[in-house]
């Protein structure tokens, strides 16, 4: 658990985060849209409660970046937005790593609802508003999907050491 | 601290990208490599597509063969008038002394992505900077106007579409000519016309088509039907709706159009180079539309000159022409600049068009 020690097989890490990206932009029929997940923030958060020491906010700067490079947005708005996401979910990290999954799912959900607020803010800045309720939306669906992805993920850590 | 660094510098960004064009070349860059994404997202379409006209059935085939030749046929016979309405226009235009944008090139662009944020209509395209494309082009599809370029990318684009909510396009009723601004709505299916007086003539199923005076659209294409008009006595203004003739959220294939930016001069010019060498040629059945643009500077002078030039029945000599020539020549002045190069062949068109017209849709075939 030295913070010096190479990651193994940190390719993984990021080979998710593409297929995130991917997903992030993967076309949905009509009605779905509005339910978009936050994959990048979910993976985001798994990876930042799982290996602090690899990924954090820089990669989630990063990220961030291009997603705004993919949405056409402000450069900087959705990396904020990430930035913020993956400071909460470090700070309160210990607890986090405590609590079951329910509950870890309900704190996602609080996480990402703030961090919607502030897209809304944002947006409404820049002069594309929003409709309010609708953009809560994403953060419940990532919420109840988040047992799943951290199932997954967990596995995928184990199966090939990733640390 | 981290957060306070990185929260800082993405404000800045945001700050920088919004007012200056510092960051345009960083994010052109990013996209060659990211815009890859949509292009793989939308690959199992593709693969689907390839896969399904692959074994397509030989009957489906041929019917689908069938159909579009039908198809064809019909677009074509209506090309000929469309023709010689073109040429029409431009003559009648002419002796208005009015500059006409007749005809535009356009550029066929496929969509490879929606954007993913379900508030904005926005789509990509597969044409970018490197292939010509401009800021602020508009963009058609078959049916009809979709929208326009608001953000360029070497190999693809950003296109707002009309319904986007920070979307609105100066129109006109087809009918009376009656102009409004049609608003998007953010609702695919719907555009508002806002601030049309309570008397307009206005009514359910008038054809909206752009007005071009937004300097942004071509005008004269169609751009939305009329669907309801409500007047309501408590509201100032009527309350008229449109659904978009484009299908916005079907169609795959679009049409950049590129509009003709020479002045009038150069396009006269290059008409009457055009002509020059097609005269060099051996003349062939290829017709100036030479007799209205001896008119065109001195209108009074018109009927004096036209028939000197032409002594053949000008009027019937000349609508029959344009099938072969319209497209070639939205060009106006030409003849006042040159009229060496024209008269000779004004004399022609006498003896060949009225055959020439009908000759190339029965050739085709």
């Amino acid at each position: 658990m030295g913070g010096v020690k190479a990651s193994r097989n940190g390719w993984i890490v990021w080979l998710t985060f593409a297929i995130g990206l991917l997903l992030s932009v993967s076309p949905l029929p009509q009605f779905m849209e509005v339910l978009r997940p936050l994959w990048l923030a979910l993976l985001l958060a798994f990876w930042a409660l799982n290996l602090p020491q690899t990924v954090g906010m820089v990669t989630a700067f990063c990220l961030g970046l291009a997603e705004d490079v993919l949405y056409g947005t402000l450069l900087g708005q959705n990396a904020l937005i990430l930035t913020l996401i993956t400071y909460l979910v470090l700070a309160l990290q210990q607890r986090l790593r405590m609590f079951p999954m329910w509950q870890q799912s309900l704190v996602i959900l609080v996480i990402f609802g703030l961090a919607q607020l502030v897209q809304l803010w944002l947006s409404a800045l820049t002069g594309n508003r929003q409709p309010t309720l609708a953009l809560v939306l994403p953060a419940l669906v990532s919420a109840l999907l988040w047992p799943w992805v951290s199932f997954g993920l967990r596995g995928l850590r184990r199966r090939y050491k990733i640390n | 601290m981290r957060l306070l660094v990185l929260v800082v510098l993405s404000v800045a960004l945001m700050v920088v990208d919004a007012r200056f064009t510092l960051l345009k070349p960083v994010r052109s860059q990013m996209s060659l490599v990211l815009m890859q994404s949509y292009w793989i997202t939308d690959l199992p379409q593709r693969l689907w597509q390839g896969v399904a006209s692959q074994f397509g059935s030989r009957t489906e085939l041929v019917a689908e063969n069938e159909k579009l030749k039908t198809e064809n046929l019909l677009l074509q016979g209506r090309m000929q008038k469309l023709a010689a309405l073109t040429e029409q226009n431009v003559r009648l235009r002419e002796l208005l002394n009015s500059s006409a944008l007749v005809n535009e090139k356009v550029e066929v662009a496929e969509l490879i992505g929606m954007d993913p944020n379900p508030f904005t209509h926005r789509i990509i395209i597969n044409k970018g900077e490197r292939d010509g494309v401009v800021l602020g082009q508009p963009v058609l599809d078959a049916r009809g106007l979709m929208g326009q370029v608001v953000e360029l990318m070497p190999y693809t684009s950003r296109v707002l579409l009309l319904t986007d909510t920070t979307h609105s396009i100066p129109v006109q009723v087809n009918r009376n000519g009656l102009r409004a601004i049609a608003s998007g709505t953010g609702n695919p299916e719907r555009l508002e016309l806002r601030h049309v007086a309570d008397t307009a003539d206005i009514k359910e199923g008038d054809l909206l088509v752009s007005s071009g005076l937004g300097q942004r659209f071509p005008a004269g294409y169609p751009v939305a039907t009329v669907k309801e008009v409500i007047h309501d006595s408590g509201q100032p203004f009527a309350i008229v709706r449109a659904v978009p003739t484009a299908a916005l959220n079907r169609s795959r294939y679009l049409l950049l159009v590129f509009s003709d930016t020479r002045t009038p001069e150069e396009r006269a010019n290059d008409a009457a180079q055009a002509q020059e060498s097609l005269d060099a040629q051996g003349g062939g059945p290829v017709i100036p539309a030479t007799v209205p643009k001896l008119v065109n500077p001195v209108a009074p002078a018109a009927p004096a000159v036209a028939p000197a030039a032409a002594p053949t029945p000008a009027p019937a000599a000349t609508p029959a022409k344009p099938a072969v020539t319209a497209p070639a020549r939205p060009a106006s002045h030409p003849a006042a600049a040159k009229p060496p190069a024209t008269q000779p062949a004004a004399a022609k068109p006498a003896a060949k068009p009225p055959v020439s017209a009908p000759t190339t849709p029965a050739g085709r075939e």
